[in-house]
């Protein structure tokens, strides 16, 4: 009994295999076609920068003078290249001022856009709407609304903040 | 009685006498050993002859039998070899199957993602298009000199829809008496404008405008505004549909 089922068994399990075979190359085929899209790696690229542009513009809009320390290390952690350095130079002076002022700064993001990419050089160039909240001391909160124009650059831990600017007013001829 | 045919063979070729003389001692012996100590392997007659209180009746029998014997009983008699073999193929076919959904579904992670169905940036020349557009239109319906508002107006009729063209009327309504007393001009440049959004006939947009305000005789003033917008493609030209100040 067992000896007639053995051949139609083995090319069942033959057709089985090769049909496993064929799935598991179309779907690798189909794998790498993606995972070398470029247009889908630079869209991917696009999000990318900016999520972590609107979020280090947040990060360098929001200090609170309780805790400084931290808030001025994420603002650090957020940028690089000239940015980083401005930033780690006038840390001590700024600490102060802002103790003194005892500012608790926050800010909330309302849009943001990516205008330029270079995906290759590691280079992107975002414009960010938000609005700012400061509240000083026994003060009302005083918000405002405030475009900032940002330049990323592509570190090995991530897109980060290398220029940071007001967009400027009135001033077409800068742009 | 569930026990398979097999089994019972099994279970009774080795001691054939064994029905004649039930013997409680017979525990060890032979058939007993051979479909194992817990098994029934024979009917009523048997059970004295395997463990009594283990057996009371058929369904309990089955499954004490079923640890130890194999229910698929020709399986037994194939050699070893084909037997390896077959799982052997079965393990390939599995391994193939599951590597092949794994690469499916990463591929589908790459390119069926809300960021590759999203042309900013990626179709350049959309994206320039739109902004263009947007920002002529923009230019247009936020510019007007006191002499001449219907101008704008018109201009606003065609380069706006949706929601947008009703949120202008009502704006330019209470704009356009002022503009006339108090000879208020406004000029509108956008200063950057961003994708944040694209499809083939959908954009979303954030706007940087300056607004140049003059009033008779008096020097002018410039304010920002950002504004996000919403755009649709209508016979090859982008219309503003929906407009929000930020």
């Amino acid at each position: 009994m067992a000896r007639m089922t053995i051949q139609p068994l083995l090319i069942a399990a033959m057709v089985l295999t090769l049909l496993a075979g064929g799935f598991a190359v179309w779907a690798g085929w189909s794998w790498y076609g993606a995972a070398h899209d470029g247009s889908a790696a630079y869209a991917a690229s696009r999000d990318k920068v900016l999520a972590a542009g609107e979020q280090a513009v947040q990060n360098l809009s929001t200090l609170d003078h309780k805790d400084l320390a931290h808030g001025l290390d994420m603002w650090q952690d957020s940028t690089t290249g000239d940015l980083h350095q401005q930033l780690a130079n006038g840390r001590s002076e700024f600490e102060k001022q802002v103790q003194q002022a005892q500012t608790v700064t926050t800010a909330k993001v309302l849009d943001g856009a990516v205008t330029e990419l270079d995906d290759r050089a590691g280079r992107a160039r975002v414009m960010v709407a938000l609005r700012i909240t400061v509240q000083a001391p026994k003060e009302k909160p005083a918000a405002k609304d405030s475009r900032m124009l940002g330049e990323l650059t592509r570190t090995p831990a991530g897109w980060k903040l290398s220029a940071l600017g007001q967009a400027p007013v009135g001033n077409s001829a800068a742009n | 009685m569930r026990v398979s045919t097999a089994e019972l063979k099994a279970a009774s070729e080795p001691d054939p006498e064994r029905d004649a003389e039930p013997d409680p001692g017979r525990d060890e012996g032979g058939a007993v050993d051979v479909a194992g100590p817990d098994s029934c392997p024979g009917g009523s007659a048997e059970v004295g002859a395997a463990s009594p209180d283990r057996c009371p009746d058929g369904s309990a029998e089955a499954e004490a039998a079923a640890p130890d014997a194999h229910p698929d009983g020709p399986v037994e008699s194939t050699p070893p070899t084909s037997r390896f073999r077959r799982a052997l193929t079965l393990t390939c076919v599995f391994a193939l199957l599951l590597v092949g959904a794994g690469l499916l579904f990463q591929a589908r992670q790459l390119t069926d993602t809300t960021a590759t169905s999203n042309h900013a940036l990626t179709d350049t020349s959309a994206t320039t298009q739109v902004i263009g557009d947007v920002s002529n239109t923009l230019g247009k319906v936020f510019s007007y000199v006191p002499q001449d508002t219907r101008a704008t107006e018109d201009a606003a009729k065609e380069l706006l829809g949706g929601r947008a063209a009703g949120q202008y009327i009502a704006l330019f309504g209470e704009v356009r008496q002022r503009v006339a007393d108090q000879k208020l001009s406004l000029t509108t440049h956008v200063v950057r404008a961003g994708v944040t959004r694209l499809t083939h006939d959908t954009a979303e947009l954030l706007v940087f405008l300056d607004q140049r305000a003059q009033r008779d005789g008096k020097p002018a003033t410039t304010a920002a505004a950002q504004l996000s917008i919403t755009a649709q493609l209508a016979d090859g030209h982008w219309q503003i549909t929906d407009i929000r100040a930020r």
